[in-house]
């Protein structure tokens, strides 16, 4: 970090609820090393450079990605947007006086109804959907629109109408509006420069805001529609009758609605899985055990799109703070290229520190001086290869609704690539296989069970047609990796030939149509035989995870445990282990052989938890203060054992009471520990109908 | 973890529950009461809870020593917009304390005590606002310039005004950052909704990295999801102390104290020290009708009545 030197100042406010402090540090630096750390100090700068550009990218790369998901239903949304206000232009202006005066104009009920947007998002998880409304507003603003984004805190019952009057204001006028008065923006609409222009209103998650508020929101809007023609959008989460079980009817009445639907949850996480993690994105890659972990927290846990991304960042987070060589070497995986658009070569070398990488040190098995140069583009390429199978697989796995995330994080799992290659093996003539496999006989590795095995024997029944269009996305996947292209093309040649033989000369006599198409069918089901083969054989030779390349600690996260930790808390299991196995964090020598049996040298929360344990639900206060009390006058055990042992009579101890312990200050310790314990909420107070017990609150880890 | 494993772990936290509702059920319930204690007086037992011998003071002091070589990792985290929390047994008041005044340099920092029974967020809000103030009139190139002639005091501001100036795009996010230092998120004077929300708007904001300790085991239920992945973005630290609950434990009754008269005059005491002697001042004593002396404001009808309506 930036160091910098600063005058330290305190500030005290009312209340002492809040301090000012603003600290000197000053750095300095051993100046026998001066020159080792200006060159570390160097390599590390460079190493934050390269981090930043990747946190960039993958940012960038997702907003991309949602930015291209939602275009198609933006762009109808602003069609609609525009259509609708010319409606409300061709049915004339009322002049100033009247717009401006204070009763709204009223006409006839159809004068009063409001263009209404109802947006279904597909998705419970409104969190998901945060980014969306953002977005579709500010493409809004670029088409020319007044916009105002309002969300479900905007109509709370507590505010009322006038909190989102005011939060309207704010946004359309860009000033401070203290007053929640129609009026003003009545006033500022007539304005010629700003009536040209739709005003929006978007509520961005319709489903949460207080009904009555929204409702009155609506009247109040369909009162002034004639002066302020709003055009309002409305998140909905749920279904398309959200409006009339959330809205009075008469709200409902004024609501002139269109439907729009947002692309589904489960497209827009394959996207962004498809681009930050399978396809070459910013030089940085999850484990098999990682990508366990995330796929674990999205399907029986969370389940937001958004958690996942946070944990893809908290990833790469970490990776740079545990792995000294990462993000050591710039541009790793990504696409760069040159000012005439050819790819550039990679020409940095892994530095010779990644010698000691285990992965290296096992696996590694050419000169390790070329290792190093070449081990950046070698990766690069069996990364590429992986990607390009795991989208094909993707791609032949649409039909029946296989999600990239189960294909991903099947396709990371070493175990799986080496049985698929010990399968492979195994059908091989002895002569053919390599040592490693010798004693293996005989056992079936044939993982029936795996989604991948499950895709591959998917493509053996496609019909004709699927099959055709499933060629024709492996020929674009497969562009650029001539290991595979070719095969694709053969096989999609192949296809079109027997297509061409389906199309019948009108010479042909039906006994000769019938066995042609028998053969035809013969004939199809080979090809799918083919294309099954085909894709069984590119994910054997060619879909290497990354655990199993030399080097790959570089650019790929492992450490599940740390991001579990720094992702789930889970502090009401941890508080108690942190009670119960207090020695571990503290050390101390008096504690050391207790193995978790109380004695009075223990933390005094942590005795008093750990006698809790031995009562039920209800703890009687009485006897916890005596088994306490008892516990804090033994004596210790080794004075006890002095005792026995000592033969000098001076130094036999025949107290059988510690010194300096007093009622008061035990029942003061008591009174601490549970007031420590009542903090940490494992224990509920005694109440007027227990007034004697405590309630535990937490049961076991 | 493996599905499995899961499951195993949820199994067994449901079996110890109903083994310990059993366990109270089927033994004999003791009727033993908290009077046959033989208690001590109870100014006697307070002064003797300010005193208590400290144990293990030594393994407590390098447990909280041990923290400062991840201080660099919490600082890039920071950086990278997430929001430290810091949970474990034991006050971590000290820990954050050292945190922010030898690693935060960068940040001005702004220190709220949430185990207080009653906060102002406002207040918050406003110091925030014109730290984030001062940084900015000291940056060269800051969009500020045209702010300041239309700038309202901010004493005067509403809250979403103070919130959208902490969100403004005054300058490069990194340049200028505000930390929230919270003690104690989870306190009684910060758990309700409302408060929550707030201060969860208020971390979102660009120009505000926040930082906060938990005690209770319950505190992530405060929040829904928007608050922990996108509002305060929380990166969970466990960071055990075992340093005595000192201060955090003033407000909560003793035990084995009778009654709570003097808990209740502690903590009107600690309240009143803590208004600035203007404030103390307001405040007459006088003797009520059944003998004890009672603090009182001295208001006219009219100013009283105003209050009410208020």
């Amino acid at each position: 970090m930036r160091g910098s030197t600063r005058q330290q100042r305190i500030k005290k406010s009312v209340g002492r609820t809040c301090r000012n402090v603003k600290v000197n540090l000053s750095s300095s630096l051993a100046a026998s090393h001066e020159a080792e750390v200006v060159g570390d100090q160097l390599d590390e700068n460079l190493r934050m450079k390269n981090f930043h550009n990747a946190w960039v990218k993958i940012e960038s790369t997702i907003k991309d990605v949602l930015h291209n998901i939602n275009a198609d239903v933006f762009n109808e949304i602003d069609g609609w947007v525009h259509r609708s206000f010319g409606a409300i232009c061709s049915s004339g202006k009322p002049d100033t006086n009247k717009a401006t005066c204070s009763y709204p104009i009223v006409t006839d009920v159809t004068a009063k109804q409001i263009f209404t947007a109802l947006v279904v998002m597909n998705n419970m998880e409104f969190v998901d959907d945060l980014q969306t409304f953002a977005d579709l507003g500010i493409h809004l603003q670029s088409h020319g629109c007044h916009v105002a984004n309002l969300s479900s805190v905007d109509f709370s019952a507590k505010n009322g109408i006038g909190g989102c009057l005011k939060s309207l204001s704010r946004q359309i006028l860009k000033g401070s509006i203290d007053a929640a008065d129609i009026s003003i923006l009545a006033s500022w609409y007539m304005e010629q420069e700003n009536s040209k222009r739709p005003v929006v209103v978007i509520v961005e998650d319709m489903d949460r805001c207080s009904g009555p508020v929204l409702s009155d929101f609506i009247l109040m809007l369909s009162e002034w529609v004639i002066k302020i023609p709003v055009l309002l959008i409305l998140g909905v989460a749920t279904t398309l009758d959200a409006p009339k079980s959330i809205l009075s009817s008469k709200a409902v009445q004024h609501l002139s609605p269109f439907k729009f639907f947002l692309g589904s949850p489960a497209d827009r996480l394959d996207a962004i899985i498809e681009a930050v993690l399978v396809k070459p994105c910013s030089g940085f890659l999850l484990g098999h055990k990682v990508a366990a972990f995330i796929r674990n927290c999205f399907l029986r846990q969370d389940g937001t799109l958004t958690s996942l991304v946070r944990a893809v960042k908290m990833a790469i987070v970490q990776h740079f703070l545990m792995e000294p060589l990462s993000f050591i070497v710039k541009g790793l995986l990504d696409e760069e290229v040159t000012q005439s658009g050819e790819p550039t070569s990679l020409s940095e070398a892994w530095p010779k520190q990644a010698l000691d990488l285990p992965s290296c040190m096992r696996i590694l098995s050419e000169p390790k001086t070329e290792a190093l140069l070449g081990g950046a583009s070698k990766m690069k390429e069996l990364l590429n290869l992986w990607s390009c199978v795991v989208l094909c697989l993707y791609d032949a796995g649409k039909n029946q609704k296989t999600t990239l995330l189960d294909l991903y994080y099947e396709a990371l799992d070493p175990k799986l690539y080496n049985l698929r290659h010990t399968e492979y093996l195994e059908s091989q003539p002895d002569s053919q296989r390599p040592s490693s496999t010798h004693g293996l006989h005989g056992q079936s590795f044939r993982n029936k069970g795996s989604l991948i095995g499950h895709t591959v024997r998917q493509v053996r029944d496609l019909p004709p047609a699927a099959l055709f269009q499933l060629l024709e996305k492996w020929v674009k996947q497969t562009d650029g990796v001539k290991e595979m292209h070719e095969k694709v093309k053969e096989l999609q040649l192949q296809e079109k030939f027997e297509d061409d033989n389906l199309k019948e000369p009108a010479n042909r006599s039906r006994r000769q149509t019938i066995r042609n198409n028998g053969n035809l069918d013969k004939r199809t089901k080979e090809l799918n035989q083919k294309a099954a083969a085909l894709i069984s054989c590119m994910a054997r030779d060619h879909m290497q995870p990354i655990e199993c390349i030399p080097f790959h600690e570089i650019v790929c996260f492992k450490n599940v445990d740390k991001l579990q930790a720094a992702l789930l808390g889970d502090p009401r299991r941890r508080i108690q282990l942190d009670l119960l196995e207090c020695h571990s964090f503290l050390k101390c020598s008096c504690c050391s052989k207790s193995c978790n049996v109380p004695i009075s040298s223990m933390h005094d929360t942590t005795l008093m938890y750990t006698l809790a344990q031995e009562h039920g639900d209800l703890i009687n206060l009485h006897d916890w203060y005596q088994s306490f009390r008892s516990i804090i006058f033994q004596r210790p055990v080794k004075e006890r054992h002095r005792s026995k042992v000592s033969p000098s009579p001076k130094k036999r101890k025949t107290t059988t009471e510690p010194q300096n312990i007093t009622e008061a200050s035990v029942q003061a310790r008591f009174c601490r520990a549970v007031t420590e314990l009542q903090i940490t909420g494992l224990l509920r107070m005694p109440s007027k109908r227990r007034p004697d017990y405590v309630q535990r609150v937490a049961f076991g880890l | 973890m493996e599905d499995h494993d899961i499951d195993e772990e949820e199994f067994e936290f449901s079996r110890n529950y109903f083994l310990a509702k059993e366990s109270g059920k089927s033994g004999k319930k003791s009727a033993r009461k908290i009077s046959e204690i033989d208690l001590v007086d109870e100014q006697d037992l307070r002064a003797e809870v300010s005193n208590i011998e400290p144990k293990h003071e030594k393994e407590i002091a390098s447990l909280i020593n041990s923290y400062k070589s991840l201080y660099n990792e919490w600082v890039f985290e920071l950086r990278y917009g997430f929001g430290l929390l810091m949970y474990g047994f034991g006050s971590k008041k000290t820990l954050l304390e050292d945190f922010a005044s030898t690693a935060l340099t960068e940040y001005n920092v702004i220190v709220v005590n949430g185990y207080l029974q009653s906060i102002n967020l406002k207040q918050v809000a406003m110091a925030m606002a014109e730290v984030l103030w001062d940084q900015l009139k000291m940056q060269p190139r800051s969009t500020s310039g045209g702010l300041l002639k239309d700038q309202q005091p901010f004493n005067s501001r509403s809250m979403a005004d103070l919130i959208a100036f902490l969100d403004g795009p005054h300058a490069a996010e990194d340049e200028c950052l505000v930390c929230l230092l919270v003690h104690n998120i989870d306190g009684p004077g910060l758990r309700d909704s409302e408060t929550q929300h707030l201060l969860a708007r208020i971390a979102a904001c660009s120009h505000v990295r926040i930082v906060a300790s938990i005690d209770h085991v319950n505190a992530p239920l405060l929040w829904d999801k928007k608050m922990v992945h996108v509002e305060f973005n929380w990166c969970w630290h466990h960071v055990p102390t075992f340093a005595p609950y000192m201060i955090e434990g003033v407000f909560h009754p003793l035990i084995l104290a009778h009654g709570g008269t003097s808990q209740s005059v502690k903590t009107a005491s600690i309240v009143l020290q803590s208004l600035t002697p203007n404030a103390q001042s307001v405040f007459k004593m006088r003797r009520h009708s059944d003998g004890q002396d009672c603090l009182y404001i001295p208001l006219s009808k009219d100013a009283l009545e105003k209050l009410l309506l208020d």
